[in-house]
């Protein structure tokens, strides 16, 4: 079996279908961790595969003021879905003919252009509850921004480049760089700029029913049938790619494959999945550690996850990081 | 510059951070109970990092005061403060003129002066990397943008002591061979402003029924 050698092509389109096929499966994890953790039994970890399948198979309700906008929304934020995987290290340490078309800050464009499609969408519901799950989205997605700014300044200071691929292998080149300062300060910030961005407790509860608390989750209260199915495919997606980006960009970047062989693209994908649980069991643990933030309280957080960043920054120009 | 630090600078360089991230806590702490436990913990880290220049470096007078600043910074004032905020009977820290939201970004701003300024010094130092200096310069601006900010006493208090836990990141990075007695000297000049400030606390809160400052005004004969 390891004298099959996986072209970089091939490589390139299991690493689209690892996110693709693999996110319910995190997902799952998380929500059956979190209500292990609460003393309940939990849903199945299969149980948002079962999810995305049942609403597959239902029929779509649109409203009557709503324009084809609101159906184009879930298709455009699940192709953008699709393309990241392409340009960040998800299983392999070399880099991938197409990893090369977007950088860091492309990435970033891509998954903001999701979140935008998906806040279009549910404001073209009509609906007050999606509307303002839009635009408070669209709000605190620009308050992150800066932060998200920050922590790519500091990847490129770092690196001189600005491909997540370069960091990645910046990284797994000494231990010394682990402690250094304006990484660790990159990574605890893109930390919480996932926290943010995947609607975790600090910021939003996932699994609360009451509206006036909701971000993300408001957007999609309109949507039925296979549109809803690709959001929730989609948010599980964007999750594993955050965790993907945080894993094998800023923390743990071991594990994956350095050829093509198939054993070790097999094996590259076991370890991403894996890892992508365990911090997903660290986010678990947060969530039944905190409580949600007064919604006027969650600049203070983005505050702090804008200092970090800064800091990491500056650090690194006066010569300490 | 941008060459990798080595483990040692790195390390240092990150508890500096930490000193600086708490002083930026504080700036954000509520009540006033919790910034009394932040200073506590900064002046652990201030202790710990005292600890990591003597032992990589072989300064032993930096044991005596890593020692000194632990019982003291650590332990009697906050446990003194603490004591003085129990007969005080008040929780909340009076609210400051901008959101913390605010606070935190004006204070970036001032942090990231201090960071160039020193930067542009190009001190090098023997014992730690140049960026501590640069760090325990934000330090104390950050200290003074938290007495500014804040109106009660307390509040100014710890930002006073935690200013002169900059001073002492600061001595760490220019002098780490100070001698014992001028390290010494800074810690008693710190008792003295914990008996000054603990006696304004008492004396304004018998007087006025409240530690916020902004009753300072109409302090008439």
């Amino acid at each position: 079996m390891d004298s099959i050698v996986v072209s970089p092509y091939g490589v390139q389109a299991i690493q689209v279908l690892t996110i693709l096929l693999g996110a319910p499966l995190v997902s799952g994890f998380i929500s059956h961790a979190e209500g292990r953790m609460q003393g309940r039994r939990g849903p199945r970890i299969l149980q948002p595969y079962y999810d995305i399948i049942k609403l597959f198979s239902k029929e779509t309700l649109v409203t009557n003021d709503s324009s084809w906008v609101f159906l184009a929304g879930p298709i455009v934020a699940f192709a953008c879905y699709l393309t990241v995987p392409l340009l960040i290290p998800v299983l392999t340490t070399f880099p991938l003919p197409l990893g090369f078309s977007g950088d860091i800050l492309g990435g970033g464009f891509i998954l903001a252009l999701a979140g935008f499609s998906v806040a279009l969408s549910g404001a073209e519901s009509g609906a007050p509850y999606a509307q303002l799950g839009a635009s408070r989205a669209m709000t605190f997605g620009a308050l992150i921004e800066p932060t998200i700014l920050f922590v790519i300044f500091a990847v490129a200071l770092i690196t001189h480049t600005d491909l997540p691929y370069a960091l990645s292998a910046t990284i797994r080149s000494s231990a010394s760089q682990m402690v250094r300062p304006s990484h660790v300060f990159a990574a605890v910030a893109f930390f919480l700029v996932v926290l943010v961005d995947t609607g975790r407790v600090p910021v939003e509860t996932h699994s609360g029913t009451l509206e006036f608390g909701m971000i993300d989750e408001a957007r999609t209260l309109e949507h039925s049938g296979p549109p809803l199915a690709l959001l929730k495919w989609g948010s599980t997606m964007k999750q594993l790619i955050l965790y993907t980006i945080l894993i094998n960009v800023f923390l743990a970047p071991w594990g994956l494959a350095s050829t093509g062989k198939v054993s070790s693209v097999v094996l590259a994908v076991a370890a991403l999945l894996g890892k992508a649980m365990v911090v997903g069991l660290v986010f678990a643990v947060i969530d039944n550690l905190f409580s949600k933030l007064r919604l006027f309280k969650i600049t203070e957080f983005i505050a702090s996850a804008f200092l970090l960043a800064v800091l990491s920054v500056l650090v690194f120009y006066a010569g300490g990081g | 510059m941008s060459s990798l630090p080595s483990t040692y600078d790195g390390v240092a360089a990150g508890l500096s951070l930490l000193v600086l991230l708490t002083e930026f806590a504080m700036l954000r702490a509520p009540l006033l109970r919790s910034q009394v436990r932040l200073y506590a913990f900064q002046s652990l880290v201030v202790t710990g990092l005292a600890l990591y220049v003597a032992a990589s470096k072989h300064i032993d007078e930096l044991f005596v005061l890593a020692g000194l600043s632990l019982l003291l910074k650590v332990v009697v004032v906050p446990s003194l403060i603490l004591r003085l905020l129990r007969d005080a009977d008040t929780d909340l820290a009076g609210s400051s003129v901008v959101g913390s939201a605010s606070a935190i970004l004006i204070a970036l701003v001032v942090a990231a002066f201090g960071f160039f300024a020193v930067g542009s010094l190009h001190v090098n130092s023997a014992s730690l990397p140049t960026s501590s200096l640069a760090i325990a310069c934000a330090i104390v601006l950050v200290a003074f943008v938290l007495i500014i900010l804040r109106s009660d006493v307390v509040s100014q208090a710890i930002g006073f002591f935690s200013l002169e836990n900059g001073v002492s990141v600061a001595s760490l990075v220019v002098a780490s061979g100070l001698p014992l007695i001028v390290d010494i000297a800074f810690l008693f000049d710190l008792l003295v402003a914990v008996v000054v400030f603990g006696v304004i606390m008492r004396v304004h809160h018998t007087r006025n029924a409240t530690l916020s400052t902004s009753d300072f005004d109409r302090l008439k004969g």
